[in-house]
C-alpha cells in the first residue's frame, strides 16, 4: 500500500500533531512569558512597554516574594514528607493479602479523582470554626480553642491546608510504593531472614535502597505538584489570614489577575519553573542509585 | 553443628501433597544429599529446614529441637539459593558480611572474615562490586561466601551449581566438598544432578513423587539399587535392562532372555519361575568374542577415555562400554559377556530388586 507522505519512514510526519500541539500551548507561551517578564502593563496607556530588568530586580527586592517563596518551601517540606513518611507506612502494612485489602487498596484511589478545589471546600468544612469536626474533636481535646480558628489563625492556617493535601494525595504515593513492593524480588527477603536480620534492619538494608528509584519517581512528580500548589489556598484561605498562607504560584496568581501586572506575574512564574527545575535536577542527580 | 531430624514429615499446597510421611535422619557434620527429578519435593524439603515453607505434618528437629514453629531467623541456618538470592543493592563485601552485621559484629572482625572467605573463594579483586556487575560463577560464589562466613548449625544448599557452565561446576563440586571437609558443617544439598550427588555425599537420599525410594552412601545407591528407579537414575551411562525370567537349571539359577541363559549368582534359584528384568551398567560389560548375548553395533560414541557401543538386541537398545582400542565396523554383531555378581535382579511388575 501507497502511503506517500504518511509512511512509516516518515516518523515527523506522525508526530506533527503533538509536535503542534506542544508549540501551540507550551513552546510559544513559555516564550511569550520570558518576552512578557521584560515588559509592564501600563493601565493608563493600555498597553505592554519594554522595561527592561526592572521586573527581575523587583522580584529580588519584593518582601511579599521572599516571604511566599518561603511559604512554598515550608509546605513543600512539611507535605513531601507526611505523605512520603505516611504513604511508606501504609504501603507496607497494605502489601500482605489479608481478608479485605484488595478492597481497601480500590477504596484509596477515591481521593485521587475528587478535584482538589472540592477537596479544598470539604477541608473548608471540616475546619470551620462553628460546626467543622476537626474544630470539634481538637476543642474536645483540648488541642484548639475555638476561639482561634484554624484556617483563620496565622500560625495554624497552612497546617489546615496542609491537611487537606495530605488526605487527598497520600493515597497517591500508597499506589505508587505498593507497585513497587509487589515487584521486589521475594529471594533477597527469604535470604536475609536466614542471615537473621529483623524486620526494621530488612526495611532499611533491603527494601529501603530497592524501592529507592521508585520513591524518586513518586517524589519528584508530587514535589513539583506541591511546589506549584494553588487549588487549596485558593479556596480555603486566598492566601490569608494576613498573606500567611500566599504560595508562589498564589502570588503570581493575585499580581497578574488581581493587580494587572502582566509583565511581574509573568516573571514570579518564570521564577518558580526556574526554581522548580532547580530543585527537579538537583533531586534527580542526588537519587541517582545505581544497582 | 548439629543434627536434622524428619519425623513423618509432610506438605501440602492447598489439595496437592508433594511430601508424604517423609522420615530421616541426618547426622551431625555429615554432608548429605537430596537427590532427584524435578518436582520430586527435594527443594521443598530443604525450604522447610529453612522455615521458609509451612510444615503441614510431621515434625522437623534441628538439634533435638523441635522447629516447626521457629521462625527462620532464629534457626540459624545458612542457605545457598539457587538464583543465589543476593542483595541487589549491597557490593559483595556487604552483601558476604552482611549476617555478621546484623549479628552485630565488630568492624574489625566483619572485615577480617569477609577478607578470609573471599579469599578463600578468589573473590578478593570483586568486594567492592555490586552483584549486577558479576558473572554468573562470581555470583555463586559470592553466594557461597554468605553461607560461609556464617557458624551456622545447618548449611543448605538449593541446586547452586545449575547455573554454571560444566567446567566451574566440576571445579565448585570440589570447593563445596572441600569447604565441608574444613568447616564440618551438616550440610543438606539438593540436586538433580546424579554425578553432583555422587562426587560429594556422605549419604545421598533419592526422592520420588514426595517419598524417599532408598537412603545409602553413594556406593550402595550404585551397587544396590534397591529398585529398577534407583538403577535407572544413578549412574551414567544409563543402565540397561533386559527382560526375562529366572529358571532353574539343575539348582543352578540363570537368567533366561530370548533363549539365551546368563548364570546368576546362588539364591536366585528360590525364585525360579518369576518374571524379572536384569539391570547390567554399561561398564560392567565385556565385550568377548565367547559371551553369550549378541547384539547389533548401531553406533560406536567415542568418549575419549574409552567407546561407548550402542547395541540393538532384538529391538532394545543396549549399551556397553569398551576400551578405546576396541574396533567394530557399524552393522557388525558384537558378542558380550558379563559376570553374574553385576548384574541386578528387579521384580518386573514392581521394579523391586530381589534380594538373595
Amino acid at each position: 500500500m501507497k502511503l506517500g507522505v504518511l509512511s512509516a519512514d516518515r516518523p515527523l510526519v506522525w508526530m506533527l500533531p503533538l509536535i503542534a500541539m506542544l508549540v501551540a500551548f507550551t513552546i510559544i507561551p513559555l516564550f511569550y512569558n520570558i518576552w512578557l517578564s521584560f515588559h509592564e502593563y501600563a493601565p493608563f496607556k493600555r498597553r505592554l512597554e519594554f522595561v527592561g530588568w526592572e521586573n527581575w530586580r523587583l522580584l529580588f527586592s519584593d518582601v511579599r516574594m521572599w516571604e511566599a517563596l518561603w511559604t512554598t518551601m515550608f509546605y513543600f517540606g512539611v507535605v513531601l514528607t507526611v505523605e512520603l513518611v505516611l504513604g511508606m507506612a501504609i504501603a507496607l502494612l497494605l502489601d500482605a493479602e489479608e481478608f479485605g485489602f484488595g478492597v481497601l487498596r480500590t477504596v484509596l484511589t477515591m481521593t485521587l479523582v475528587v478535584p482538589p478545589a472540592i477537596v479544598g471546600m470539604m477541608f473548608l468544612l471540616i475546619e470551620d470554626p462553628e460546626f467543622g469536626v476537626l474544630t470539634f474533636v481538637l476543642d474536645s481535646l483540648g488541642i484548639l480553642d475555638k476561639s482561634t480558628p484554624i484556617l483563620a489563625t496565622g500560625s495554624t492556617a497552612l497546617w489546615g491546608v496542609m491537611l487537606a493535601d495530605i488526605w487527598q494525595w497520600t493515597p497517591f504515593m500508597v499506589l505508587i510504593f505498593l507497585a513497587g513492593l509487589r515487584s521486589l524480588p521475594p529471594e533477597p527477603y527469604e535470604a536475609a531472614m536466614l542471615d537473621g536480620a529483623s524486620p526494621v534492619m530488612t526495611f532499611r538494608r533491603i527494601t529501603l535502597p530497592l524501592m529507592s528509584k521508585v520513591i524518586a519517581v513518586a517524589v519528584l512528580i508530587r514535589g513539583i505538584d506541591v511546589f506549584r500548589m494553588f487549588d487549596y489556598v485558593f479556596v480555603m484561605t486566598s492566601g490569608g489570614p494576613g498573606t500567611s498562607t500566599y504560595t508562589l504560584s498564589l502570588y503570581s496568581w493575585q499580581q497578574t489577575f488581581s493587580f494587572i501586572k502582566w509583565g511581574y506575574g509573568a516573571t514570579l512564574s518564570l521564577f518558580t519553573l526556574v526554581i522548580i527545575l532547580v530543585i527537579a535536577n538537583l533531586f534527580i542527580w542526588l537519587a541517582k542509585v545505581r544497582w | 553443628m548439629a543434627t536434622v531430624e524428619y519425623h513423618k514429615v509432610g506438605k501440602s499446597f492447598g489439595p496437592v501433597e508433594v511430601l508424604h510421611n517423609l522420615s530421616l535422619d541426618i547426622e551431625r557434620g555429615s554432608f548429605v544429599v537430596l537427590l532427584g527429578a524435578s518436582g520430586c519435593g527435594k527443594t521443598t524439603l530443604l525450604r522447610m529446614t529453612a522455615g521458609l515453607e509451612t510444615i503441614s505434618a510431621g515434625e522437623i528437629k534441628i538439634d533435638g529441637k523441635v522447629v516447626n514453629n521457629v521462625h527462620p531467623r532464629d534457626r540459624d541456618i545458612a542457605m545457598v539459593f539457587q538464583n543465589y538470592a543476593l542483595y541487589p543493592t549491597m557490593k559483595v563485601r556487604d552483601n558476604i558480611g552482611f549476617s555478621l552485621e546484623v549479628a552485630k559484629k565488630s568492624k574489625a572482625e566483619i572485615n577480617q572474615r569477609v577478607e578470609e572467605a573471599a579469599k578463600v573463594l578468589n573473590l578478593s579483586e570483586l568486594l567492592d562490586r555490586k552483584p549486577s556487575e558479576l558473572s554468573g560463577g562470581q555470583r555463586q560464589r559470592v553466594a557461597m561466601g554468605r553461607a560461609m562466613v556464617r557458624d551456622a548449625k545447618v548449611f543448605l544448599f538449593d541446586e547452586p551449581l545449575s547455573n554454571l557452565d560444566a567446567k566451574l561446576r566440576a571445579h565448585m563440586r570440589v570447593e563445596i566438598r572441600q569447604l565441608h571437609d574444613r568447616l564440618k558443617a551438616t550440610t543438606v544439598y539438593v540436586t538433580h544432578d546424579q554425578i553432583e550427588a555422587m562426587t560429594m555425599a556422605d549419604k545421598i537420599v533419592l526422592m520420588k513423587d514426595g517419598n524417599i525410594v532408598q537412603e545409602g552412601s553413594p556406593d550402595d545407591l550404585y551397587d544396590r539399587p534397591n529398585c529398577r528407579y534407583v538403577a535407572e537414575f544413578i549412574g551414567t551411562p544409563q543402565i540397561n535392562f533386559l527382560s526375562g525370567e529366572i529358571i532353574s537349571d539343575g539348582g543352578q539359577a540363570q537368567f533366561r532372555a530370548d533363549g539365551t541363559d546368563l548364570p546368576l549368582v546362588e539364591g536366585y534359584a528360590a525364585h525360579a519361575g518369576r518374571k524379572v528384568t536384569c539391570g547390567v551398567r554399561p561398564n560392567d560389560v565385556r565385550v568377548d568374542p565367547d559371551g553369550h548375548i549378541k547384539g547389533r553395533l548401531q553406533i560406536a560414541e567415542k568418549t575419549g577415555a574409552d567407546i561407548q557401543f550402542h547395541l540393538d538386541i532384538d529391538g532394545s537398545e543396549f549399551v556397553a562400554v569398551a576400551p578405546r582400542a576396541t574396533f567394530a565396523p557399524v552393522g557388525e554383531e558384537i558378542a558380550f559377556s558379563m559376570s553374574a555378581e553385576k548384574m541386578h535382579i528387579f521384580d518386573e511388575a514392581s521394579g523391586e530388586r530381589i534380594e538373595v
